[in-house]
């Protein structure tokens, strides 16, 4: 039911064709104002997407490379622990403690013919630390 | 060659929570950065004739933002080694891990989801009493920024801080030149 110009209803001395014409054009402009909005929605959604997978990737190669800052800050909190056992930075303490638990884990499943070392092969991830301390 | 593959398989599987946690979060960040600069350019009447494109554009990219953070947060729960509980991940001071930055990551969640989901509820709020509520989104997302660069495992990583760095200070120059200039109410509609 278009009120186009072609239509019976067009014709009508009460409804001028360029009154009609005025509605056709409204509609066609919220029609293509939705449409544009459908789009605009649809590539937001499909860059979130590709933001996620991007960054996931990054993290993914990263940890898998062993450049993940948390790994890579184990050696450093290995360190820290076997030269002095009194300082304690409490605001690192947590973040050092979990890179250590973690790359334990990694080093735990990446290497598991580690019979050969003395220790950690059998331990799980609650035992983590002192894999790391027997490292250094 | 497939042998070193399926060693770092296997040495990332126990971390993928962890790690979809990580990228939703960095997600979120740059969403939500994004998302503030397109409202503070709609709310300053900074731009001409693109106002209902951004505004759409404002609306999917806080919704996209939402669904990253609970992505963020819930991933968590299947973290081997920190095995929070929801409450740790959902309410404020409960997770003993890094206390002051969870909280604030847990109340900026919050924040965000209640000032951007009265967007819905505007013309039951009253649309000036919603305009002066959703200015404090920009608060939340200080607070979600503060949070990702106090916990975040990547915040001492250059890269992590220049992509940081490009999506937030366009952002926090637009806040301080809406503070500085009157907002555009006459025209906003409920758009703003």
């Amino acid at each position: 039911m278009d009120p186009t110009p072609n239509s019976p209803r067009a014709s009508s001395p009460k409804r001028p064709a360029d009154k009609l014409d005025a509605r056709a054009l409204a509609r066609a402009r919220r029609d293509a104002m939705l449409r544009r909005a459908r789009r605009i929605r649809r590539s937001v959604a499909a860059i979130a997407a590709a933001l996620f997978a991007a960054a996931f990737l990054a993290i993914y190669v990263q940890l898998a490379s062993g450049n993940d800052p948390a790994l890579s800050s184990t050696s450093t909190a290995a360190s820290t622990i076997v030269a002095s056992n009194t300082t304690s930075s409490s605001s690192t303490a947590a973040a050092k403690k979990t890179a250590a638990k973690r790359a334990a884990e990694t080093l735990a499943a990446e290497e598991p013919a580690a019979e050969t070392s003395s220790s950690g092969s059998g331990e799980t991830s609650q035992s983590a630390t002192p894999v790391t301390t027997s490292q250094s | 060659m497939l042998t070193q593959t399926a060693n770092l398989a296997t040495a990332v599987g126990p971390h993928l929570f962890w790690i979809t946690s990580r990228a939703a979060g960095i997600a979120a960040l740059l969403l939500s950065s994004v998302s503030v600069c397109a409202g503070l350019l709609i709310g300053g009447g900074l731009t001409k004739g693109r106002r209902p494109d951004l505004r759409v554009t404002h609306e999917a990219l806080s919704l996209a933002t939402l669904l990253a953070l609970a992505v963020h947060g819930l991933t968590l729960l299947g973290d081997g080694y920190l095995h929070p509980s929801l409450g740790d991940v959902a309410v404020p001071l409960l997770s003993g891990y890094e206390t002051l930055w969870t909280s604030m990551g847990i109340v900026a969640f919050w924040a965000l989801l209640i000032l951007g989901g009265s967007f819905y509820a505007r013309t039951r709020i009253g649309v000036q009493r919603w305009r002066k509520l959703h200015r404090f989104t920009a608060l939340a997302w200080i607070l979600g920024v503060a949070h990702s660069l106090g916990e975040g495992t990547d915040a001492g990583q250059s890269w992590f801080l220049a992509m940081t760095a490009i999506a937030v200070l366009p952002a926090l120059g637009l806040l301080v030149v809406r503070h500085l200039r009157p907002a555009v109410t006459a025209r906003a509609g409920v758009a703003s």
